[in-house]
Parts: C-alpha cells; structure tokens; sequence
C-alpha cells in the first residue's frame, strides 16, 4: 500500500539530510589533512591539494596522546565497570530478591534519574575537593587536595547510574521465578544466582548498557574540564583537544585540531558501528540522549 | 511456582505465626537471608545516592543561601534568600538575556530538530536499507562535543564550508559566530544537528508501531498523503512525539558545553545560558552561593518546561 | 586553610591500594616540597605566559634561579591567559592553588576577597611603593594594601597610520576630540556599495581591550572614572561618560567606524586610521606590517577640550603569593630577587642596572611600571612609538580592580557593544550599564 510508486521525494529528502549529517565529518577528515595556510583561506575548498600526513604528527606531539588516552581509556573502563556492576546488583535485588522497603527503594531510584547533572558540579567537586582523609586532607577534609588530585575524580560523579538500575531491573523482571529458585534449591547462594543464572541471561542488555555508558563517558566534556584544571595529569582526550588549539603554529591550527578530534572519534566510531544494533537499543529503551 | 504473594503479604503471613513449624522457620530463615543479601547487592548503588546525590544536593541548597565566596568552609554565612532575589534584582543580567537565551536555544533547536526528524523519520519509513539511514542520522550522537563544536566552529569561519557555499552561490559571507545577532541561531541549528539522530530513531520506532490497517483504511476512503498524514500519522505518533520534545527540551535547557567549545557565551553574551552562568559564577568568580542558586533557578524551569509539556500533550490526546 | 602534613602519607596509601593501573596518573606526589630535610623546597608559580616567546621569556631568569639556589627552586606553570582565572579559582578550591600566582591585577580585589592572595610583607610592600609607578602601584593593591610586584604594565595611547592621515590631507595626530571626529570622517572612505574600506577611528568589538580598552582611556581622558572612588558604584553616567558615549555613538554612526571588522587585522593592512590600543601591541605590529610599521604614529589619547589634562587607562600584572602557599617567605624572597634585584641591563654585562622583570617584560615588547628601568632599556634609540607609552606611565589611571571588577568589565562590555551595534542609544547604555554595574559592584560580600 505505502510502497506502490518509487519513493522519488522520500529518497530527495532523506539522502539530502543524509549528505547535510556527514559533510561536517568528512569536512573534519579532509581539513586534516590540509597543509599549512590552506585551511580558511578564500575561497574555501573542499579537498586537500594533497594528503599531508604531518597534522597527524603535529598533533601526535603537541597532544601528548599517549597520556590522554590512558586517562580517557581508565576513566571510561572504571566508568563502565562500575555502572555495569552496581545496575546489575541492584537491578537484581529489586527485580528477585523480597524484601521490607523494596517499592520504596525503586522508587527512589527512579527519583534520581530527575536531577540534571548541573545540579551537582559545584557541590560534588567541593565534596570531592574535602574529602577527609584524602589528598592530605584532615578528618574534617581541610588542608589538603581531597579526591580531585586523582584519576578516580573523572569517574566519580558517573559510577552509579539510576537509569541503568532502572533497565536491569526491568529486564530481570522477565526472568522465570521457577529458574532461580530451582538454583536455590540446588544449594547456590543468591550471589551464585546472580553471577550464574542472571547475568549470562542479561547477557545483552548489558551490552547495551555497557556501550551506552562507555559513549558517554569517553564523550563527557564539562566535569573532565574541571578536574583537569585542577590537575592536568589527569586531562582526558576532548579536554586535551580543545586545549590544543592554543599551542599549535596559527598557520595550521585548524588541520591539526582537526587531525586530534579524528584521532579521538575514531574509537568510539569503530565501536558504535560495531555494536550498534546494541546502541540504537539502548536509546531507544532510555529515549534520554 | 515457589511464591506468587507480594512480599508485604508474606512477611505479614510469617510474622502473624510467629511459633510456626522447622518449615516455616526455615522459610524466615532465607528470607532473612534474602533481604540481608539484598541490601549487600544496593549497598553500593544506595552508598554512592547518599553520598553523591543527597549531601550534594543539601549541600547546594545550603550554599544557595549561603555567602561563601572564599574556600574554608568556616566561611560559610547563611544569608536566606539573597542569592535568589539577587538573580532577578533589577540591573541582573540573570533574566534577560541570560534566561531568556536559554529558553530561545532549547525551544529553537527543540523544534529545528523535532520538525527535521518528523520529515525525515516520516521518508526513511517508505526505503530501503532502513539500516543504514539510521546510522548516517547518528553519528553526531556519538561523537563528543568537542568534535562537533569545533568542526562546526570551522565550518561556520570566513574561510570555512558554510560561507564557501554561501560564496558560491553568488551570497555574502555572514559572520555567524561573531555577530550578536546570528550566534544563537548559529549554535542552535548545529544542537540540532547533532540530536537529530535520537529523535529520527524514536519516532521510526513509533512509526512503526502503527497498524498499516490504518493506512488501507484511509486509502479506501480516497485520502491524500497530506490528509493521512494529519490524521493518522501525527495523532498517533503523539507518545513517541512527546518523548522527544521532553528528552530534547531537558537537554537544551541544560547544555553548555556545545557553548563553551564554540563561543563561550560570547559576542557580548549574545549566547551566554544558565548553566554557563552557573559554572562562570562558581568557578570563575568564586561565588558559590550565587551559582547555587542558579542552578536550582533553572532546575525550577528544567521542571516547569517538563511538566508544562506532559499536560500539553496529555490534553490534546483527550481532545483527539 | 591550614596545611596539616602529617596526614598526606597514610591517606595517600589509602587511594593508591586500588589497582595501580587505575591510579597510576592520580597518585603522582603533588608538587611541592616533600618537607624532609635535605631535599630543596619547590615553589610552583601559576601564569599565562604559556607559549611563546612570553614563555621563553619567564624560563630565562626562573632557570638561572634554580642554577644558583639549591635550598629553594622554582617551577612554572601556565595556562593561556582565558582559562588563568578558572584556573586559579578551581585549583585553589581543589587546594592545589600554586604557590606565587602572576594574575590579572583586575582579579585583585576578587582573589583578596576570596582569601586566595597574602599581602606583602611590610618590607616588600615598602619596596614596591617606593619602586613602581603610582598606577602600577594602585593595580598591586587592594584597599589601599599591596598584594604583590606589578610586572606587566600596559597604557593606552592612540596608534594612527602617518600615510592615511597624509592622504586624507591631515597634518599630525588628533590632541583634541574635535580634532580626532574631524581626522575620522576625513580619513574614512567606502566604496560605491557601501562597503567601509577605511575605517577612520577603529571601533571593533573584537576583544575586551579593544572595547572596554579603548572606552575607558577616552573616559579616564575626559576627566571621569568608570567605578566611584568606594568602589561601590560607577560613575559611568556622569558627564564625562556621556560624552565618551555620545562621541563613540557619533562616530559608528557618522560611519567613521565599523565594529564587526577585527582592528587587529585591519589596522596593520592599512585600513585603520586611527585607533586606541595598549603598548604591547607596537611588538607584533612590527612584526607583521615589515617596513610598512614605518607608517604607524602612536600619540597620547586625545583630551576633550584644547589645553586639558592628560589621562589614560593602564592595565597590569602582578606576582603575589598564594595564602595556601607552605613556604610564603621562601617566595617573597624569590619575588625580590626577580622584580628587584638590579642586573646588568645590556646582554654581555653591560649598562646600567635593571630587574629581571623590566629585562624580560621589554625584551617581549612590554613596559613595567619601573620608570627608571624602562628609561634605561628605551632610552637610546630604540622604537619611539614605545615612548609614548611610556610618557603615558605618569599620568595613567589604573583599571578599577574591586571584587566584582571582572564581572562588572564583561557588563560594561556587552553595553557599549549594544551601543555601537545600534542596539540601544546612548541613553539607554548609559541607564543600563550604571544599572547592571551598581548591582554587581554594591553586592555585600
């Protein structure tokens, strides 16, 4: 019925927003490779006069990448770990296991999914900045640098996430009574119920949690850039990126900008194009990107 | 099947028979266990909230109305609601522009974005290779913010793509990002760029939740495209329709990191938002208490837009 | 904030018993001395001479300190000058603030009220009335207390091209307002479109300096301040505002001005005739015009009637010492050595004695409040557009540098641009930037 004729308008109208989506892209991947004065000169061109290599190199050098990419690549794996981890715990305990309070509890982790994150950037950074017994910190957190002078500061806001929780639970819900319990009766605690029964079967949502969270994170900007300027050992890939651009020969900045911010999607590409079937389920389920 | 009660009714079964048989205390017995074993598997989740999510929390709304502007936290003076008042006092600058760009940028790219997905989500569903126009749609979605504010910062240069197109068609070059009067327009077409994805991909999914028996229906009666779409398509694509416009708007009302890559809320403020101000007064002026209560100003419209948009949408499908 | 070490050990064990990989870039020792006798104390000074020749320029002296000093050494760190503040702020609330701090002296008044800057010891504090400029002075402190050593001074003075004024039959620089509208629209020109191809006097609303700079030189000229003398209101509105409003208003709108071009681009090729700029600008102008620099004239700031007072803007930086700081006499003494202790000024040894500062500052294009050492490393031959910049170093006015002056300069900023884009007339950016600003500069800290 809807596909009678060639859908001439549909097809105009879908590869038009296609091309508009992917051009900045390929604008960022060709800009890359621009030589020194040819990016934003008059006229403006599309192609590089040839494939210069040397803003990978400069970016390579100037970025000290191997350093931003240890700090991306620990907080995003601590990120994920721990996201994966306590959704899973806690999703379990209140999909399964009966216990007094257990609405309550669910409904206050729904609860904190309703709190937008710029909420807590002052208080959880002076939190983390005088935590006792920390950093050189006294029992009452003075003195002293706190949590903020450590890698974990990046992961910290981000280790717990109620809409994971939310998700695993859901899922767990599914899962027959009779299978648990017939574990149970074989003699296997509820922590061997979890690890062997519940979690190969959720074996797929926890991709798509896994892989909504590790985006996110490899992606975060704003709280990296705080801890960062309170100690740059800890900077991340975007944060180290966007402060390129400052140290970099003005002749050829943008290339090399541009050849950092290629350097940095493509892990996370390669991963989403991958997996993403698993992705386009996770945003789906959550509706919240 | 072990056990279909709720918990409360079992455990009030237990408790009402307190000198029941081994059996029965063997069964208080694990469930005792059970719920110990619960609270071990929420303790880190539940731990994080408490520490993480409530004292930061009280801690704001204490700093909101409080004077700290130094780092001892002896420091700390309560003065009541001055830091709110001080917000829209006359002579701030909290209202207008700052409120009022904040609410231009999510509404403009709200509806940028919600109108393209519409048209494109609406198209994709009559392809082929569903697939793969969905993945192109996305990419935006996940790339960082540095990567999209920077190319776009590029493109929208003298000597970048927009103006070389503009140049080509025989058109001016335009200032996009360092006249006042183009830069939020500027900044919400790229937000609505790299959203465009998410909301494409809810509304297909929506799509296609509605019966085709629908479609033939309408095409017996002789409707148009047009009429059908009107008709069918939109009253029935309400709840995707809503769950886009809420994520969006909650989105754009908070967003400011595109901001800080692009233009920093500059010219002149022409793009300086709420949340922006919020990080600029905390962490650049070192006026905690005024950045609190900034942020739980702009929580207050976070929430108000959210609930304005449930009844919105909830009262026009009683109408329908 | 008082430093307790004795718990910086154990709690750092504690952090690092998590899986090394994990932690590996988190537990690095913080910078500072370890506090064991026997290893030297480090001193981390935090500026914005982050690249360049500026950074190269700190580098020197701060190398041939830790060369001769084994008991105390010195390391630099550095942002670009956008991200300095934050970073101030966020590493002090992070209680990592360096230990000597090189800011903004606009910031004073904030980093004082934020407990973030000691004052000078009364020996120094001595030292440095008696050795720098009024103007350089007044930036340092704060309340009448001094904070720190100024070191980058800079005053604003009138930068003209000699070819466009010839052209446009002009004899010399304006000294009076009615002089300079008159060489404006005589030296502006635009093509059959309308296009501006020369702007007579450069209102561009590129940057801070270039807005904000140039409106208050004009003020401080015509007699007036921006902010009252209690720092508790401006001053924006009386006459003397006005009339800076009033001309600047005249001049965008007689079409002498165009505020979209960026002057630092237009100035050098020759499509500026006139415009207010700082004194570091004369170094890249050099630079990037070649033999055509020839051409560039710079004059005092025209005062509005013949016969009136010289007066201008000067901006500045200053070396202070950290409140949070572990070693603050160690640092006092290292500020001394760099900001007072005389050198010889010529590179084999030669000449009469200068800082270290003023070496470094001229050496990158910049004055330093030292009137003395500037004479001394200007004095023969030299550029002479960096004389008037100099000359200008008696009878400048120091930006206003209260708790709120950062916020209250971004105002000020956003209404003269409002003014000169025609958003608002002269009556409502006078209205709103004294509103705006009273309410930022009353606020009871």
């Amino acid at each position: 019925m809807r596909r009678r004729r060639f859908p001439w308008l549909s097809y105009l109208v879908v590869v038009t927003g296609a091309v508009l989506t992917v051009v900045p892209f390929l604008d960022m991947v060709m800009t890359s490779f621009k030589g020194p004065g040819e990016a934003g000169t008059l006229p403006y061109r599309f192609l590089p006069e040839a494939f210069d290599l040397s803003n990978y190199r400069a970016a390579l050098h100037q970025l000290n990448l191997p350093v931003l990419f240890r700090n991306s690549v620990v907080a995003t794996a601590v990120i994920t770990g721990s996201v994966l981890l306590t959704s899973s715990l806690a999703g379990y305990a209140l999909a399964k296991l009966r216990f007094r309070g257990r609405d309550f509890v669910f409904r206050f982790v729904l609860s904190t999914m309703m709190f937008p994150p710029f909420l807590f950037f002052v208080p959880r950074f002076l939190i983390l900045a005088h935590w006792p017994l920390a950093g050189g910190n006294d029992l009452l957190g003075r003195g002293g640098s706190g949590l903020t002078a450590s890698i974990l500061a990046l992961a910290v806001p981000f280790l717990v996430n109620g809409f994971g929780i939310f998700l695993m639970r859901q899922f767990m819900v599914s899962i027959p009574d009779e299978v648990l319990e017939a574990a149970r009766v074989d003699g296997a605690g509820e922590f061997a119920v979890w690890w062997r029964i519940v979690m190969p079967q959720t074996a797929p949502v926890l991709v798509t949690l896994g892989l909504l969270t590790f985006v996110d994170a490899w992606n975060e900007y704003i709280w990296a850039l705080l801890v960062s300027t309170a100690d740059p050992d800890v900077m991340t890939l975007p944060v180290g990126i966007q402060l390129l651009q400052d140290h970099v020969d003005p002749a050829r900045t943008t290339p090399v900008v541009m050849a950092g911010l290629v350097l940095s999607v493509l892990p996370v590409l390669v991963l989403f194009l991958l997996l993403q079937k698993y992705y386009v389920r996770g945003v789906m389920l959550s509706g919240l990107k | 099947m072990v056990n279909t009660l709720a918990p409360e009714a079992a455990e009030g079964a237990v408790r009402g028979r307190p000198s029941a048989g081994p059996a029965v205390g063997g069964r208080t017995r694990a469930r005792r266990r059970q719920a110990v074993v619960a609270w071990l598997f929420l303790a880190p989740a539940l731990l994080f909230f408490a520490v993480f999510l409530i004292l930061p929390l009280g801690f704001a709304l204490l700093l909101s109305m409080s004077r700290w502007t130094g780092f001892a936290l002896g420091d700390i003076q309560p003065v009541g609601p001055a830091n709110y008042t001080g917000l829209f006092a006359s002579g701030s600058t909290f209202l207008v522009p700052v409120l009022t760009n904040t609410l231009l940028f999510a509404l403009g790219s709200v509806a940028l974005a919600l109108a393209g997905s519409v048209v494109v989500a609406t198209c994709i569903d009559h392809l082929h290779l569903q697939g793969l126009w969905r993945t192109l749609y996305f990419l935006p979605i996940v790339t960082t913010v540095v990567a999209v504010g920077n190319v776009w910062k590029y493109m929208y240069e003298p000597g970048g793509l927009v103006n070389g197109v503009l140049n080509a068609l025989g058109a001016g070059s335009v200032a996009f990002l360092e006249d006042p009067d183009t830069a939020l327009p500027s900044l919400v077409v790229v937000q609505a760029w790299a959203s465009v994805g998410t909301a494409i991909l809810v509304l297909t999914a929506g799509l296609k939740s509605i019966p085709g028996s629908y479609y033939e229906a309408a095409a017996l009666d002789g409707a148009g495209p047009v009429t059908v779409f009107r008709r069918i398509t939109l009253p029935l694509l309400r709840p995707s329709l809503m769950l886009v416009c809420v994520t969006q708007f909650l989105t754009g009302l908070q967003s400011f990191g595109l901001i800080i890559v692009m233009t920093r809320g500059g010219p002149g403020g022409a793009t300086d938002v709420a949340a922006l101000e919020m990080y600029r007064q905390a962490f650049a002026h070192g006026d905690w208490g005024a950045a609190s209560a900034a942020a739980f100003v702009l929580f207050a419209v976070v929430l108000a837009v959210t609930l304005a948009q449930v009844w919105l949408f909830g009262r026009k499908g009683e109408d329908a | 904030m008082t430093p307790v070490p004795g718990t910086g050990g154990p709690s750092r064990r504690l952090v690092c018993a998590l899986p090394p990989a994990l932690l590996a870039a988190g537990c690095a020792a913080p910078h500072r001395g370890t506090g064991r006798p026997g290893d030297p104390i480090v001193l981390t000074l935090l500026s914005h001479y982050a690249s360049g020749a500026l950074r190269e320029a700190l580098q020197g002296p701060v190398d041939e300190w830790n060369a001769t000093h084994d008991r105390v050494k010195v390391r630099t760190l550095a942002v670009e000058f956008t991200d300095l503040l934050t970073t101030f702020m966020v590493r002090q609330a992070a209680g990592r603030g360096a230990d000597i701090l090189h800011p903004y002296c606009l910031w004073n008044g904030q980093l004082v009220r934020a407990g973030v800057l000691r004052p000078a010891p009364p020996g120094h504090a001595e030292e440095i009335r008696r050795g720098y400029s009024a103007a350089a002075v007044g930036s340092a402190s704060v309340d009448g207390r001094v904070y720190g050593y100024p070191t980058e001074v800079q005053t604003y003075a009138l930068y003209y091209n000699r070819r466009l004024l010839r052209e446009a039959g002009v004899g010399g620089p304006p000294r009076t307002w009615r002089e300079l509208e008159e060489t404006a629209y005589r030296t502006s020109r635009r093509d059959r479109y309308g296009n501006t191809l020369v702007q007579g006097f450069g209102l561009s609303t590129y940057d801070d300096a270039t807005t904000v700079g140039q409106t208050l030189a004009l003020l401080n000229a015509a007699g007036g301040t921006f902010v009252s003398a209690d720092g508790r209101s401006t001053a924006i509105d009386s006459p003397a505002g006005r009339a800076v409003f009033e001309l600047e208003h005249r001049l965008v709108v007689g079409g002498a001005g165009a505020p979209g071009v960026n002057v630092y681009q237009a100035f050098p090729s020759g499509r500026v005739a006139m415009v207010i700029g700082a004194g570091w600008w004369t170094d890249s102008l050099k630079a990037l015009m070649g033999r055509a620099y020839g051409d560039v004239g710079v004059a005092p700031v025209p005062v509005p009637r013949p016969g009136g007072r010289r007066a201008t803007l000067s901006t500045g930086f200053m070396l202070g010492v950290n409140t949070a700081g572990r070693h603050p006499r160690e640092a006092w003494e290292f500020l001394r050595w760099l900001n007072t202790e005389k050198v010889a000024a010529g590179p084999a040894g030669k000449g009469a004695g200068v800082t270290r500062m003023s070496r470094l500052q001229v050496s990158v294009g910049s004055l330093t409040g030292r009137a003395d050492d500037m004479r001394t490393l200007l004095g023969e031959g030299g550029d002479p557009n960096r004389h008037a910049f100099l000359d200008a170093l008696a009878y400048a006015v120091p930006e206003p540098n209260g708790p709120g002056a950062q916020a209250a300069k971004s105002l000020l900023r956003k209404n003269v641009e409002a003014l000169w884009t025609g958003q608002s007339s002269v009556d409502e950016a006078l209205r709103s930037t004294r509103r705006q600003v009273d309410r930022e500069v009353s606020r009871a800290w």
